[in-house]
């Protein structure tokens, strides 16, 4: 039998394992194979040590795998909260500064009479509306953002250390 | 009969879509399956990257704890395991690095003459073996590259696609395909070694 034989069939025996091979591949290396006993040998000693991962088999510590659940899913639990608390403060946000400016926009129409009755310059009026009404209520319905870097909260301490 | 429609809907989905969802809302439920169900193909992945059953444990625990902070990474249209082992992978890539940084601090210090006791711990492959055969594939395995042995899991018992391992190990399929050659190799020549002997 040609040298070559040998080879291509040890070649299509690994890729045979490895990637697969076409059916026409398969007949011819099955006939080979049926006549080559070194070739058969090679192929059994291919498939023994595939066979041999398999002994590999780690005993199972259920109380790890325990441990490993029930952390796994407080922490989902965690930051499921912590990310819907975040939607809240979010949402929340938002309204206040809906509110503030809706607010504004009602507050302007007495404050522009008033200030016309004191005959105050409209310039005046205005500064003194964004003053005091309008800049303290955007920071107001902005601090809750900012409230956990005001206060010096570490962002980690609900929750999310691991 | 909207919830007959929406549970058919989710019997109908693809598994790997009703992952991601689960991992996107957070579903502590679900994911609490998952982590029991993954358990031991993630650590024997885990053993076979870092050869010690302690730190794979750990590693374990870390890979979920990472799947949950790139939940939002993972759309559902590939399968859930390749982006699991690549996580997993990652996580033991950089073990090791930081053990190898510790060998060599270790090693600068033992010349110095601070006298560190040695690390010894037993390979979880001779832990498992039992006969003699078994003892000779543990010393083969023990020996292999990390590299060759992840190779190997994945295809053969994990039996992922070539792509799939490709996917996981960030490299060509053709480096893919010639690294489990060349474990396959490694594991037939201590075989056929052992019937020579026999």
């Amino acid at each position: 039998m040609p040298l070559e034989n040998h080879e291509k069939a040890r070649l299509l025996l690994d890729r045979s394992l490895v990637e697969g091979i076409s059916p026409e591949d398969r007949l011819w290396l099955d006939a080979h194979v049926g006549q080559c006993a070194e070739c058969a040998r090679y192929g059994d000693l291919s498939a023994r040590a595939v066979r041999a991962l398999d002994w590999f088999a780690l005993e199972l510590d259920p109380a790890a795998a325990l441990r490993v659940e029930s952390v796994v899913r407080s922490r989902a639990e965690g930051m499921r909260s912590a990310e819907s608390r975040a939607k809240s403060l979010w949402i929340g946000t938002a309204v206040a500064i809906f509110l503030t400016l809706a607010g504004s926009v009602v507050t302007w129409r007495p404050v522009a009479l008033l200030a016309s009755q004191w005959n105050l310059p409209s310039r005046v009026s205005q500064i003194v509306f964004v003053a005091f009404w309008l800049l303290p209520s955007l920071l107001l319905a902005l601090l809750p953002l900012f409230r956990r870097k005001l206060l010096g909260e570490d962002s980690d301490s609900h929750g999310q250390t691991v | 009969m909207v919830a007959v429609v929406t549970a058919f809907s989710r019997m109908a989905e693809p598994e790997s879509q009703c992952i991601a969802r689960a991992l996107r809302r957070r579903d502590s439920e679900f994911i609490g399956r998952m982590v029991s169900r993954y358990h031991y193909r993630l650590l024997r992945y885990l053993v076979y990257w870092t050869s010690r059953r302690e730190q794979a444990e750990d590693l374990v625990q870390e890979t979920w704890l990472r799947v949950l902070e790139r939940a939002g990474q993972y759309n559902g249209r590939l399968r859930f395991e390749p982006w699991l082992f690549s996580i997993a992978r990652n996580l033991a890539i950089d073990y090791l690095r930081k053990q190898q940084t510790a060998t060599h601090r270790m090693c600068r210090e033992d010349e110095a003459g601070l006298n560190l006791a040695a690390t010894d711990f037993e390979s979880p492959f001779f832990a498992a073996a039992r006969s003699e055969d078994a003892k000779r594939i543990a010393a083969a395995l023990g020996a292999l590259e990390p590299i060759y042995r992840e190779a190997l899991l994945l295809r053969f018992q994990e039996e992922l696609s070539l792509a799939e391992i490709a996917q996981v190990a960030g490299a060509p399929i053709s480096t893919v395909s010639s690294r489990i050659h060349r474990g396959l190799s490694m594991l037939e020549a201590s075989l056929g070694g052992g019937d020579d002997a026999a």
